[in-house]
C-alpha cells in the first residue's frame, strides 16, 4: 500500500470544511473570528486558521452566506455571517450525501 | 473604523508580510483579507500577550503563503503587464506631445486601473505632470529666462543668471528629465 498522500487528505478536509462553516451558521449568525475559533477548537479539522478567511469570502461571493457589519463593545465593527436560503439548501443536500458517503466508507473500512 | 486594537509586534510584522505577499491580489479582496486577518490577530495576539502566546497564535493562523494559496491561483500567480497599464505609462510619459490630450488620456487610464494604489496613482500624476512634453517646455523656459531688450549700446537684461537661480534650474532640469522615467519604471513594477 502507498502512504495516504498528505495533499489528498488536505483536499478532503478542504472539501468538507465549507459545509462545516455552513453548519456552524445554522440557526445563528456569527462573526468571522467566532467561526474560525469554533472550527479551530475541533481537533484535526483545521490546520491553519488563516485559510478559513478566503473560504468565508468565497462563500459570500457564492451567496451561500450573507454578511452585515455590527458595532462591537470591544474594538472595531465586526462582520457577521448568516446562512442564505441558497446556503441552507446546499447544506441540506450535503448532509444527506455525507451520511451516505460516510456510511459507505465506514462499512468498507470496517470490513477490512 | 474606530481605533484599531494594537497588535503584538510579532503580529504586526506578520500583517506586513502578508500585505507584501498579497501585493498582486485585486485591491478590494486584499484589503478585505487584511482587515479580517488583522481583526483575528487583535483577538489572538494583541499587544501585551507574551512572546510565546503570540508565536502560538501566528502558528495557528498559518503562513501568509498558505492563506494566499487558499485565496486562489489568480492571487498567487505573477501577472503580466496589461495593455491598459502599458498604455497608461506610455501616455503619461509622451502623451503630452499630442496636444496635452494624450497625457490626460494617460491619467484616465492610470486612475481607472485596479493594479495601482492611490499612492501609486498620485506619484504617476504628479511626477511629472505632462510627462516629457512638460519637461521640454520647462527646459525651453529655463533657457530663455534671461532676456535682454533695448537698443544696441543701451541694453537692459532681466533675469540674468544668479548662482541660486542656476542651482534651482539644474534641480528643476533633473526633476523634469528624470521624473517621468523613474515614475514610469515605478508604475511598471507596481502593476505586476
Amino acid at each position: 500500500m502507498v502512504q495516504p498522500d498528505a495533499s489528498s487528505i488536505s483536499q478532503l478536509r478542504r472539501g468538507v470544511l465549507e459545509y462545516c462553516v455552513l453548519a456552524l451558521l445554522r440557526g445563528n449568525e456569527r462573526y468571522s473570528y467566532e467561526i474560525v475559533h469554533a472550527l479551530g477548537q475541533v481537533e484535526g479539522l483545521v490546520t491553519t486558521e488563516g485559510t478559513l478567511y478566503p473560504l468565508l469570502s468565497r462563500l459570500r461571493k457564492e451567496q451561500l452566506v450573507s454578511t452585515t457589519w455590527r458595532e462591537s463593545d470591544a474594538g472595531p465593527p465586526r462582520r457577521y455571517y448568516r446562512l442564505t436560503a441558497g446556503g441552507e439548501a446546499r447544506l441540506a443536500t450535503f448532509l444527506s450525501e455525507w451520511i451516505r458517503f460516510r456510511d459507505a466508507v465506514d462499512t468498507l473500512l470496517e470490513g477490512q | 473604523m474606530t481605533t484599531p486594537t494594537e497588535l503584538h509586534p510579532l503580529a504586526d510584522t506578520y500583517v506586513k508580510e502578508l500585505r507584501d505577499a498579497a501585493r498582486r491580489m485585486p485591491r478590494a479582496r486584499r484589503n478585505e483579507l487584511l482587515a479580517e486577518i488583522r481583526a483575528h490577530l487583535a483577538e489572538t495576539a494583541p499587544a501585551g500577550v507574551s512572546q510565546a502566546e503570540a508565536l502560538t497564535a501566528l502558528e495557528q493562523l498559518g503562513e501568509p503563503s498558505a492563506i494566499l494559496a487558499e485565496q486562489g491561483t489568480d492571487a498567487a500567480a505573477p501577472r503580466r503587464l496589461g495593455g491598459h497599464e502599458i498604455g497608461a505609462i506610455l501616455l503619461l510619459m509622451f502623451g503630452g506631445f499630442i496636444v496635452l490630450i494624450g497625457w490626460l488620456g494617460g491619467l484616465v487610464l492610470l486612475w481607472s486601473s485596479d493594479r495601482w494604489t492611490t499612492r501609486d496613482k498620485l506619484i504617476g500624476t504628479f511626477v511629472v505632470p505632462g510627462g516629457y512634453a512638460a519637461a521640454a517646455y520647462a527646459l525651453l523656459l529655463i533657457s530663455s529666462t534671461s532676456e535682454c531688450s533695448g537698443s544696441p549700446g543701451h541694453m537692459t537684461c532681466t533675469g540674468g543668471p544668479t548662482t541660486l537661480g542656476q542651482i534651482g534650474q539644474i534641480v528643476l532640469a533633473i526633476f523634469v528629465l528624470g521624473g517621468p522615467l523613474l515614475s514610469a519604471l515605478y508604475l511598471a513594477r507596481r502593476a505586476r
